[in-house]
């Protein structure tokens, strides 16, 4: 083939997917943002910005959000690299019934999936139903709709997340590097701290910046475990533009939602040690 | 071996954690009472039978059916070409193309649906169930490219080079000998594509209107008003079928390779 078939036939082949992301998915995102610096006459103006910056639940909301990220990333990242190495290590058909296992979660209907923490979490649920058993409380503890019940159905999602990433960053280590080690008189526990670790951080990098910002963006588990209550961001945004109908606070909630997703995701590509 | 011990005993925790919580709500959807109970206190149907006899779930349950399918297919027929574009050709600013092809998976749901509705629903008058097509759509492709390209990496280009050689036309050659080759590669993308749409809610969240809801939007708001364990029934369901679709997709096709 000759240098302007290859084009032609390059263009044809990119054109579809191109064409349907510019108009379903670029445009519309572009109309949300410029939307967002537009007064009700159409002026330009940072109006609707101050206005939801300047809010006292926006910023409770913004920060609990942020917390609840920072408590549910390293959660993760504790249980999954002990059970990733556990994984790697076994034989193939093995380690495809795992692996089959920790995606179950992730390929769950959501709503299914969150629905179960209010058997365990309710108020006649698994854990006070067992609590009132043991008499060790007189009155149900109140667990749904906490900051608490979200962080347990936030882990249960992203864990498999961390898990696939680590998994495979794992994996390509040779087996020889971890022998080397051993056999040179680096303990278990060293080996895996100072080889195995700092040789998967990139894949760890990885992992951290999906699960942070999975959280940052999650809807279904804060809207069924946190409820009214306990708004997080992607929560509040919903209640903005569906329950209040204030399609500028919304607006402007996409926006900054947008912002935050993508500092973190280059701060975090700056992390990597292999950035590309 | 101390290590290893303490590491076993973190995974199978984790998988208690994991797993656990869909063995509670399977129990508790026999429950006999009206309000969630764990454990239940006698065993009934009930919920089953009433969460098939809720018509709102059937309606929203084809709506989710139909949604699933069009968008996958259409999502793979851009995808395809999409992916064997980028694995076996290099162009300038193909990593650009890359970012752009999987900006999908990145810029949140909720934010796609809602610009989504913004413009086309409200400043075009799109119908509803249009927008819920194309904004399901546009999240599926990333998948799809992935998926597919994945599986393109690891077939040999020289054995399509020896049928262009031998007279096979570029179409010809990809339908002939690239696809059949890929074609588990395909498949995983359309179960994986699949069950992604119909567990979507962040996008279909705004892409409601009279008559026109998904399954998962349903169900949560139904656990508005209602705190019978129907919705325990119904989950129940999605996730038996669940587990047979990626337990018997492990087995043909190894389908958590693609993840």
């Amino acid at each position: 083939m000759n240098q302007i078939n290859i084009k032609r036939t390059l263009l044809l082949l990119l054109l579809p997917g191109s064409v349907f992301l510019l108009f379903f998915f670029v445009l519309p995102l572009i109309f949300v943002f410029t939307e967002s610096f537009h007064g009700s006459t159409g002026e330009l103006t940072l109006l609707r910005y101050t206005e939801v910056l300047k809010s006292k639940q926006f910023h409770f909301v913004y920060l609990r959000t942020l917390k609840i990220a920072l408590i549910v990333t390293p959660l993760a990242v504790l249980v999954a690299y002990p059970s990733a190495y556990i994984i790697t290590k076994m034989t193939a058909g093995k380690k495809s019934v795992m692996m089959s296992l920790v995606i179950l979660p992730l390929m769950t209907s959501p709503v299914a999936r969150t629905f179960a923490w209010i058997v365990i979490l309710g108020r006649f649920g698994l854990i006070n139903q067992t609590l009132a058993a043991v008499k060790v409380t007189s009155e149900p503890l109140r667990l749904m709709y906490t900051e608490g019940a979200i962080v347990a159905g936030l882990l249960q999602l992203f864990m498999p997340i961390m898990v696939l990433t680590l998994v495979s960053a794992l994996e390509n280590i040779p087996e020889e590097v971890e022998e080397a080690a051993l056999s040179l008189g680096s303990g278990k526990t060293g080996t895996f701290f100072r080889v195995l670790v700092p040789l998967s951080f990139d894949g760890l990098i990885m992992g951290v910046t999906l699960v942070f910002t999975g959280c940052i963006t999650a809807y279904v588990t804060p809207a069924i475990l946190g409820g009214s209550k306990v708004l997080t961001l992607s929560t509040l945004m919903r209640q903005e533009a569906l329950v209040l109908m204030n399609w500028e606070g919304a607006t402007v909630i996409a926006v900054i939602m947008i912002v935050t997703t993508l500092v973190l995701y280059n701060t975090l590509r700056l992390m990597r040690p292999r950035s590309l | 071996m101390r290590n290893n011990k303490l590491f076993t005993a973190i995974l199978i925790l984790m998988f208690i954690f994991l797993l656990g919580p869909f063995l509670v709500i399977i129990i508790a959807s026999f429950g006999s009472e009206t309000i969630m109970r764990f454990p239940p206190k006698g065993f009934a149907m009930t919920w089953y039978e009433k969460a098939f006899a809720i018509k709102m779930f059937r309606t929203t349950f084809l709506i989710s059916l139909k949604t699933g399918l069009a968008a996958t297919f259409t999502a793979l027929v851009m995808g395809i070409p999409a992916a064997y574009a980028m694995v076996r050709h290099n162009f300038p600013g193909k990593s650009k193309v890359e970012l752009f092809f999987s900006a999908p998976a990145i810029v949140p749901g909720l934010v796609v649906g809602f610009a989504l509705l913004r413009f086309f629903i409200y400043y075009t008058k799109m119908p509803v169930i249009m927008g819920l097509y194309l904004g399901h759509t546009a999240i599926l492709f990333p998948y799809t490219v992935r998926v597919v390209s994945a599986s393109l990496r690891n077939f040999d280009p020289s054995v399509e080079e020896a049928a262009v050689s031998l007279g096979s036309s570029p179409l010809h050659s990809f339908i002939a000998v690239v696809l059949p080759n890929i074609r588990s590669g395909v498949i995983a993308a359309f179960i994986l594509a699949f069950i992604t749409s119909f567990n979507n809610v962040p996008i279909s969240l705004f892409l409601t209107g009279p008559g026109v809801s998904t399954l998962p939007i349903q169900m949560l708001v139904y656990m508005e008003y209602y705190f019978d364990p129907t919705i325990a029934a119904l989950s129940s369901i999605l996730i038996v079928f669940t587990v047979i679709i990626i337990q018997s997709a492990e087995k043909v096709l190894g389908i958590s390779r693609y993840m």
